[in-house]
């Protein structure tokens, strides 16, 4: 029966333009991929589709020309689309809609907020494949204007939501919103924390209301964190109540997990939160220091890489000043160090301390054997001197010694008159 | 108040058979004679309404035992009947003569029902138990359908008693709603063993045919463009239909319509069902009638802001191609069993006459604009030069108005059809979300969704110095530059005439050709053909292929004899004719003139060098040809 029905379509298709000859017939279809295949006019159109693929057109054009009144009236011609009587298309024209709307609610000036949460609303209930990427959109929209209770009502109300089978897709997601609302605990816990902070003889009500509020972030938390991925701002958030309610042990453990655990993607990140802690709770210099080798590994130009070298520096070990030099030499093989005071000061302490050693010139024409066909351009040219001799007199000052120093046998152009009469 | 809120609402009560019903607060019926609430609610339609922000939800204990809906039991052509007539009321609305819905188009409908043995007839084509029609009159003739005065269409009869003589009793009140037919509707159709079964297309053919029957001077693009801008009834028409005619599952297939059908596309379905209904001669289409070319190129000429001293002209092409007989504009099941196009035919004549008198080669135009400017004392002078750039700007803005106007139109029905009822609460629920999002951006933008509404109009811009015009009406306008007085006769300046291959394709199996030679054409021309396929709305190709039949018949029968032969050659050698676009310009005579003659063989023998036609025989002929068409248009317009 469905074949007959089928066929009884295309018969009445058939009835509609099929005899007007198509110029874009003979066209060869091109092989490269689409970008939209959903605006493109098919030979056999309807009134119905063309009408939408006009208006689909002209609401772009006016999207792309931020006309958005314009767009915004188009937009009310639109929503017939979803209403498209040849079945199985709809998908993708609901993801359309929602994101347009969305949009040109975001530019129209007069858009309100029940607007939002009417097209929020209303684009939820269509389909169950983006509902949950729907809630997460509209408590997001609802934290940017402040409403953080609506915004965590939201999450909460798409977290007890369920439908059918889950895909992978909609696990993760359930995931991301479980780990948002979490945050959004969070946040009210830090706003309870400030205003009791703010009051005399805090009673023991708040006090509990807070507690709630980290016990219910905490133990989702703890979940989700537990699978690997970068969990950047979760981390912070969960370290900061664990540290504030003397948790210090699970704030560690945690912190461990996220930097060491291999199945999680490499994240300079972790280390460094891992390090400002140990940092705050006053731990060894070897544990730091230990810390900061990984990161080192990781980001040899990482701004910590600072305190690692003057942590080095300090250590009684022979081998650890020259670790130091190594550190700091990494550090200006990056652009971005170039003209960076601090680094050649630390450098020239660095050699300096170094000097005292016998072999000191053998560990720094090692260190420079790599090094010294590209750092005299990257540092060394009589365009950095003129330039540092303007910008930065004070550098050019540490850097003029250290040339000799670092690449004893060559003429280097940085030595430039200035630097010369200075001499 | 309660008068409006019950809407009409008739049924006797159920309990006191009193018809009087009120409305409570609740929204339900009661008998207001016997306080007998009924299942009935009236339908409280609140667009503020939002489901999903409010926290409401039903928990549903099975399913409720449902009460289907009271319809009665109908046909599909009783739906087409009542599309047919809204759409015959609001062509009377908008000033077709009075004749038309019961004089022709009921006879017609009749004739069809007859034609299709679905009514008035021994042998009825259903085999459903259901009875048409208590008499079985002896309406076997077409000529007796006059006897037959029923007034089914007419718009006083109330459906209910049509009902009721139809369905024999009252008692039969049936539970069931949809067609009764649908089914076998749409087998039949399957099956393609008839072609007779009505669709909403057909709808539109004969609506056609009435209008050409009574020589109302709507062509068939006036009618769609009527249909396209929603003053006739087509797209959701079922939702017209009487409140007891209920549309159910099948029906959708039959009634819902997707597109407003070509130009082409109801032409065909006009012409097949003109001779499936086996008409007898239609009524002559003399010149003074509005759909001859003679009267409809007026219009023509006036819409596309061109002078009227180009209408003689138009005339005598007209006459030249053979073309001003009545009796090639008017129906006849015997001697000519083809529909006209009266529209494109007209523009087809004009676009012609305009290649005559201006070239338009893109030189010979612009020399005569310049010519035009030089000349013009009094600013009097037609140049085709101005008269593009006016018509180009109105052209441009009007299509980007109708683009604007495609975008806006909402094809959806308020109450909508879905062949599968199991889907229908999908449906549904679509639909809601749809017309809230409408709303919220109708609100947003302060702007309601739709296209606006036009009022009708024969004419698609509007020339003069009044309010909202197109720009300045060139008709007044003279041909002063153009046409030049030799020898005491009108004779236009351009002395070339040019056209493509006039070689007529082979009927079934060519297509178009105008995408392949469309690169070749003067700019001018298409750019001429495509106003004109604005104002008709009909796609390129069938004006060019419009044109060049006229151009054919301009040029005589003689040479589409010629062609044919030669086309049999050719086949025989394989060449493809497509590639070939010979563009040919033929030395016009210079009407009037006595010793003209030998200069034109000249010329023409040495234009044929270039010429691709092989056969310099009929070159000549149609340079002669050619020649006796200038003269007489010379001669006509000298007197």
């Amino acid at each position: 029966m469905d074949d007959l029905q089928r066929e009884l379509l295309e018969d009445l298709d058939d009835d509609s333009d099929s005899s007007d000859g198509n110029s874009s017939k003979g066209s060869k279809k091109s092989k490269l991929p689409l970008v939209n295949p959903m605006c493109a006019e098919t030979p056999k159109e309807t009134g119905f589709h063309q009408s939408t693929r006009v208006c689909l057109e002209q609401i772009r054009e006016a999207l792309l020309h931020h006309r958005w009144q314009e767009a915004a009236e188009y937009m009310a011609c639109y929503p017939q689309m979803l209403e498209d009587p040849t079945n199985g298309t709809g998908q993708p024209y609901k993801e359309l809609i929602w994101r347009i709307s969305t949009e040109i609610l975001h530019h129209h000036p007069n858009s309100k907020m029940e607007d939002y949460n009417n097209i929020y609303e209303r684009m939820k209930h269509s389909g169950v494949r983006h509902y949950l990427m729907i809630c997460l959109e509209h408590s997001f929209h609802l934290l940017l204007i402040g409403h953080i209770e609506d915004a965590k009502h939201q999450l909460s109300v798409a977290e007890s939501w369920r439908h059918g089978k889950e895909s992978a897709a909609q696990y993760q997601r359930i995931k991301l919103i479980h780990a948002y609302r979490s945050l959004l605990d969070y946040i009210i816990w830090c706003d309870k924390k400030f205003t009791r902070s703010n009051t005399e003889y805090p009673d023991s009500g708040d006090n509990q209301d807070m507690h709630n509020y980290f016990r219910q972030a905490s133990v989702n938390l703890k979940e989700i964190l537990k699978n690997p991925g970068v969990w950047d701002p979760f981390i912070l958030s969960y370290v900061e109540m664990l540290e504030f309610y003397e948790d210090h042990e699970e704030a560690l453990k945690v912190l461990n997990d996220y930097a060491y655990d291999s199945t999680f993607p490499p994240n300079p990140n972790a280390h460094v939160y891992l390090y400002q802690y140990l940092k705050r709770h006053d731990t060894s210099e070897r544990k730091l220091m230990k810390v900061l080798k990984i990161l080192h590994v990781l980001v040899p130009s990482h701004e910590l890489m600072l305190e690692y070298s003057s942590l080095l520096l300090q250590s009684e070990k022979r081998s650890d000043i020259q670790k130091a030099l190594g550190v700091v030499m990494e550090m200006l093989d990056f652009a971005c160090w170039r003209s960076n005071l601090d680094v050649w000061e630390r450098l020239k302490s660095i050699i300096q301390k170094l000097q005292l050693q016998e072999d000191w010139k053998d560990v720094v024409s090692g260190q420079m054997a790599a090094r010294k066909d590209w750092w005299p351009a990257l540092h060394f040219t009589s365009f950095h001197a003129s330039k540092d001799s303007e910008e930065n007199p004070e550098l050019m000052k540490v850097k003029a010694p250290l040339t000799k120093i670092l690449c004893p046998d060559l003429m280097l152009k940085y030595t430039a008159s200035q630097v010369t009469s200075g001499e | 108040m309660d008068e409006e809120q019950t809407a009409g609402y008739r049924e006797p009560c159920g309990v006191c058979s009193a018809v009087d019903w009120g409305v409570s607060d609740e929204g339900r019926f009661y008998c207001r004679s016997c306080h007998n609430v009924i299942e009935r609610t009236r339908e409280v339609v609140d667009p503020t309404f939002t489901p999903g922000s409010s926290r409401i939800s039903t928990i549903g204990r099975g399913t409720r035992t449902k009460r289907p809906e009271r319809g009665r039991q109908w046909v599909i052509c009783e739906g087409f009947q009542f599309i047919l007539r809204n759409q015959a009321n609001a062509l009377l609305k908008l000033g077709v003569s009075p004749r038309f819905k019961d004089e022709v188009l009921c006879q017609l409908w009749r004739i069809y029902l007859q034609k299709s043995r679905q009514a008035y007839t021994n042998n009825p084509v259903r085999t459903a138990t259901f009875k048409v029609r208590g008499q079985d009159s002896d309406s076997d003739s077409a000529a007796e359908m006059s006897v037959l005065s029923a007034s089914e269409t007419d718009g006083d009869t109330n459906a209910s008693s049509t009902a009721g003589s139809i369905a024999g009793s009252s008692s039969d009140w049936s539970q069931c709603s949809g067609s009764l037919d649908a089914a076998s509707y749409l087998s039949a159709r399957l099956r393609r063993s008839r072609h007779g079964l009505m669709s909403m297309k057909k709808t539109l053919a004969l609506l056609h045919l009435a209008l050409v029957w009574i020589q109302e001077p709507l062509t068939l693009s006036d009618l769609l463009r009527l249909v396209n801008e929603g003053h006739v009834p087509y797209v959701n028409a079922y939702e017209e239909l009487p409140e007891e005619m209920k549309l159910k599952g099948k029906d959708a297939l039959i009634f819902r319509v997707e597109s407003v059908p070509s130009h082409r596309a109801v032409h065909k379905e006009a012409q097949t069902l003109i001779l499936f209904l086996q008409l007898p001669a239609f009524p002559p289409i003399s010149q003074q009638s509005l759909l001859h070319p003679a009267l409809l190129s007026l219009r023509y000429l006036m819409d596309a802001n061109l002078p009227d001293d180009l209408h003689p002209w138009v005339c005598r092409v007209m006459e030249c191609a053979g073309m001003a007989d009545q009796a090639l504009h008017t129906f006849n099941r015997l001697l000519r069993p083809v529909l006209p196009r009266y529209d494109l035919q007209t523009a087809a004549l004009i676009i012609v006459t305009m290649k005559l008198v201006f070239g338009l080669d893109d030189h010979t135009e612009w020399d005569l604009s310049n010519e035009a400017a030089d000349q013009d004392a009094t600013g009097n002078a037609f140049s085709v030069r101005r008269w593009f750039r006016l018509v180009q700007t109105a052209l441009t803005s009007a299509q980007r108005r109708r683009e604007q106007h495609v975008a806006r139109k909402q094809w959806t029905a308020r109450k909508p059809l879905h062949p599968n009822s199991k889907k229908k609460c999908v449906v549904m629920k679509r639909k809601r979300i749809a017309e809230q999002l409408q709303i919220c951006f109708e609100k947003l933008s302060s702007r309601p969704a739709g296209a606006e509404q036009d009022a009708p109009s024969s004419f698609r811009f509007c020339w003069g110095d009044g309010d909202g015009a197109d720009g300045p009406s060139m008709h007044q306008q003279q041909l002063d530059a153009a046409v030049t007085l030799q020898r005491d006769v009108l004779t236009p300046s351009n002395s070339t005439y040019w056209h493509p291959s006039l070689r007529a394709c082979k009927p079934r199996k060519c297509r178009s050709h105008y995408s392949a030679v469309e690169d070749t054409l003067p700019r001018s021309f298409v750019w001429l053909l495509r106003l004109f396929c604005f104002l008709l709305d009909v796609p390129p190709e069938s004006l060019y292929e419009e044109t060049l039949r006229t151009e054919r018949r301009l040029t005589g029968h003689r040479r589409r004899r010629n062609r044919e032969e030669e086309e049999g050659e050719e086949r025989g050698t394989g060449r493809k004719r497509r590639k070939r676009r010979g563009k040919r310009e033929e030395q016009g005579g210079r009407g009037g003139r006595g010793g003209g003659r030998e200069k034109n063989r000249e010329d023409v023998s040495m234009v044929t060098g270039v010429v691709t036609w092989n056969d310099h025989e009929s070159e000549d002929e149609d340079a002669e040809r050619t020649k006796t068409v200038w003269s007489d248009l010379g001669a006509a317009n000298g007197r």
